[in-house]
């Protein structure tokens, strides 16, 4: 490809309220492999993947005035709603919800470790397959299914309180494997 | 507050991932006003983030775009650009051709109105002038055959005025009703009067002059006043409305019975 245009995030927040082509031609080229990761860790299903990656890309380009520069990176922004839509995916299939609910109840570490071998390639689970096994799951839970750490409190029958700190204990680990 | 603990605890972490709870992400845009130190480690988190993921990137098919094009640019491309704009904007251009078409249909109308109504005010003119006119020929053809009958019978005693000196060309005829005493009058050939004039019939009973009757403008015979025995009837030229004396000095026409 030719040298390619580089804009700063203001100027691409900019390019994208213009909803020209040339904006979602950047916007996609630049941003589809990243995101498509972060969906991808998700919902775990490439043809599930596809759809949900299109509903993101219709969701940044309808909701770019949305967008608040104060609450945080325009690409921190984009991972978030592409978590989202990765999670409603997920509950909204009822097999899903129902695997979920199954998983949740009756053991979650061993869907922990489904997911590990299934997913092993993508580079946000690969991240949490360093983790002890009890961060492990709490990360599964609150990022890859998005659920709150009072849900995770009573799912896990673990106190609110250990939640956090455990949650917290994860996140801090992480940050440190980012940074490698 | 120790900042420096509380950005080491793990929640900038929880904030920029989407893992805090409503209160901690709260707690966290308060102290954001204060300690500018909190902003920057935020910041530096979410780019180590976007640093890993984006080297971590997995090439969706190529039809994720394509699709994407055909949903944002060509068929309801429009429809998102004018997400907001776009339905008033058809509603107002289609007003605007509504209210175009009103005025035009009503100019047209209104010109055809006046179209029609002009042809309807001539033809009725010309109906009204037709109608006149016929009555004014079917009178006159009732008058002068009434007037034929008249001449042609018998029991009508005919007297014909000669002009006087000096109005040699003025004739006109008495037609008296032998039986009913009826005076009829026909202007055979009179001058024009002048106007605030008209001329008088005059009957000459017993050596005195008798009103007949003013001679209006009716076509042919004009019915005039009866009268019972006569030996010269006359015509004078009077005032409108005729006079109570005939003006002998403008006596146009006189004959005997």
């Amino acid at each position: 490809m030719a040298e390619s245009l580089s804009y700063t995030e203001n100027e691409l927040v900019l390019l994208l309220k213009q909803h020209t082509p040339a904006a979602f031609n950047y916007l996609y080229d630049n941003y589809s492999g990243a995101l498509y990761h972060v969906v991808l860790s998700i919902v775990q299903e490439r043809e599930l993947a596809n759809d949900v990656l299109q509903e993101v890309f219709v969701k940044i380009w309808k909701q770019i005035d949305q967008y608040n520069p104060d609450k945080g990176r325009l690409f921190t922004w984009m991972m978030n709603i592409s978590r989202n839509a990765g999670i409603d995916t997920l509950r909204s299939k009822s097999y899903h919800s129902q695997k979920q609910n199954r998983e949740l109840t009756e053991n979650v570490y061993a869907t922990a470790e489904t997911t590990e071998i299934e997913t092993d390639k993508i580079g946000l689970r690969k991240i949490v397959t360093n983790l002890k096994e009890e961060h492990k799951v709490l990360i599964e839970l609150a990022y890859f299914h998005g659920y709150t750490q009072d849900e995770i409190s009573k799912f896990l029958n673990v106190p609110l309180g250990t939640v956090k700190t455990r949650l917290r204990s994860a996140l801090i680990q992480l940050r440190q494997y980012l940074k490698r | 507050m120790d900042i420096n603990a509380y950005i080491q605890s793990g929640i900038i972490e929880q904030y920029v991932l989407g893992l805090a709870s409503t209160e901690e992400v709260a707690e966290l845009q308060q102290l954001l006003v204060q300690y500018p130190e909190l902003n920057k480690a935020i910041v530096d988190f979410e780019k180590s983030v976007e640093k890993y993921v984006m080297a971590n990137s997995v090439q969706p098919p190529s039809f994720v775009k394509t699709a994407l094009e055909k949903e944002l640019f060509n068929t309801s491309s429009e429809a998102i650009i004018n997400k907001d704009s776009k339905i008033p904007v058809y509603t107002i251009s289609l007003w605007r051709y509504v209210a175009a078409a009103s005025i035009v249909l009503l100019i047209a109308s209104t010109a055809l109105n006046f179209y029609f109504y002009s042809g309807y005010k001539n033809s009725k003119q010309h109906y009204e002038a037709l109608l006149t006119e016929r009555n004014t020929l079917q009178a006159n053809n009732a008058s002068y055959k009434q007037s034929l009958q008249m001449f042609g019978d018998t029991s009508m005693l005919r007297i014909e005025m000669k002009g006087m000196p000096g109005k040699e060309q003025n004739i006109a005829t008495v037609l008296w009703d032998k039986r009913s005493k009826d005076v009829y009058l026909y202007a055979t050939n009179m001058q024009q009067t002048p106007a605030g004039k008209q001329y008088q019939l005059w009957a000459i009973v017993d050596g005195k002059p008798v009103n007949a009757g003013v001679i209006n403008d009716c076509a042919g015979i004009c019915k005039m006043k009866r009268i019972d025995h006569a030996e010269a009837f006359a015509v004078t030229l009077e005032k409108e409305g005729g006079s109570p004396a005939p003006t002998l000095s403008e006596m146009y026409v006189i004959g005997k019975i």
